[in-house]
C-alpha cells in the first residue's frame, strides 16, 4: 500500500494552515520564501520554516536562485503511485514484448510449442 | 483517486492461442524471457481457476526480486481474464490493483489489451487535486506519454 513514513510526514506537514496556505499559493506557481511570507505577515525565518517542514515531506522543493529561494511543488505524494505505474509499464512491455516474439519465432505452427 | 494503466497490442495468433500462452506456465516461462539474454523469471506456478493463484518471482539477482500475486477474479477463455494482482518489490513495498486483460480477434490476429487499475493517490487527495495539483496530472500523463505506448487515465 502507501509508503506509511512518506504519508506520515505529508499528513503532519498538512496539518498547518499556514503550510496549507503555502501549498496553494505554490499550485499558481514557484514563489521566493520572501514572496511567501508577505502576505501572511510573517518573518522570513517563520517561513523557512514551515517551509522546510514541507520540503521534508516532499511537497515543496526549493533550490537557491541569487539570493532568495525559489519554492515550488513537488510530487513525492505521487511517486510511489508512479514508481509502481513505471515498474508495471516495463513488466507489461516485456510481457506483450515476450509474446510477440513468441509468436513471431516460434518455429512450426504459430503458437504451438515445438 | 486512483490511476489506471492502459497497453494494447497486435498478436500474430488466435485469441486461443494468445490466452493459453498467456496463462500456461511452461509457456510463460518461454516466453517471459524469451528475448532476455540472461533468465530473467525465477519461478512461476498458475492455478487457473476462479479465487485460484498465480505467483511469479523473477529479477536480476536473488536479493533483488520482485514478486507477483495474481488471484482470478474472472476466466473467459478466450476473451477476458481478470485478477487482483499483489506486487511486491525487493524493498518490501507492495500494491494492490485490479488487471483486466482481453483478447480480440482482429485482422487475423489478436489485439491484446491491459487495463491495470487501482493505483492508489495518497487520500490526501481532495486537498491536493482539488486546490493545488491542478496541473500535475497533466504533467503526469505527458510523462508517461513520453514514456511510450500507453494511455493514463485518472479514476474517482
Amino acid at each position: 500500500m502507501v509508503h506509511q513514513q512518506v504519508l506520515d510526514r505529508v499528513f503532519a506537514s498538512l496539518a498547518d494552515p499556514t503550510r496549507r496556505g503555502i501549498l496553494i499559493r505554490l499550485g499558481e506557481g514557484p514563489a521566493t520564501i520572501g514572496e511567501l511570507a508577505e502576505p501572511t505577515g510573517m518573518s522570513l525565518t517563520g517561513m523557512k520554516k514551515h517551509v522546510q517542514v514541507l520540503e521534508d515531506a516532499g511537497l515543496v522543493v526549493t533550490e537557491k536562485v541569487g539570493r532568495s529561494r525559489q519554492c515550488r511543488l513537488g510530487v513525492a505524494p505521487l511517486d510511489e503511485a508512479m514508481a509502481w505505474i513505471g515498474f508495471y509499464q516495463r513488466l507489461w512491455a516485456r510481457r506483450l514484448d515476450g509474446l510477440d516474439a513468441y509468436f513471431t519465432l516460434q518455429p512450426g505452427p504459430k503458437g504451438q510449442d515445438s | 483517486m486512483t490511476l489506471d494503466m492502459r497497453m494494447t497490442r497486435q498478436l500474430p495468433a488466435t485469441p486461443e492461442e494468445v490466452f493459453d500462452a498467456y496463462t500456461d506456465a511452461e509457456k510463460q516461462k518461454v516466453w517471459f524471457s524469451i528475448l532476455d539474454e540472461q533468465p530473467g523469471i525465477v519461478e512461476i506456478e498458475v492455478d487457473l481457476r476462479v479465487g485460484g493463484q498465480q505467483t511469479a518471482v523473477w529479477g536480476p539477482s536473488p536479493d533483488m526480486l520482485f514478486r507477483e500475486t495474481q488471484t482470478f477474479v474472472e476466466i473467459d477463455r478466450p476473451h477476458r481474464l481478470v485478477t487482483e494482482s499483489n506486487g511486491a518489490s525487493p524493498d518490501g513495498m507492495t500494491m494492490t490493483t485490479r488487471i483486466e486483460v482481453t483478447f480480440e480477434e482482429k485482422d487475423g490476429g489478436t489485439l491484446m489489451t491491459v487495463v491495470q487499475s487501482g493505483f492508489p493517490v495518497p487520500e490526501v487527495r481532495d486537498f491536493f487535486v482539488g486546490e493545488v495539483w491542478a496541473g500535475a496530472f497533466a504533467r503526469i500523463e505527458a510523462f508517461l506519454a513520453r514514456e511510450g505506448g500507453t494511455e493514463l487515465a485518472d479514476v474517482e
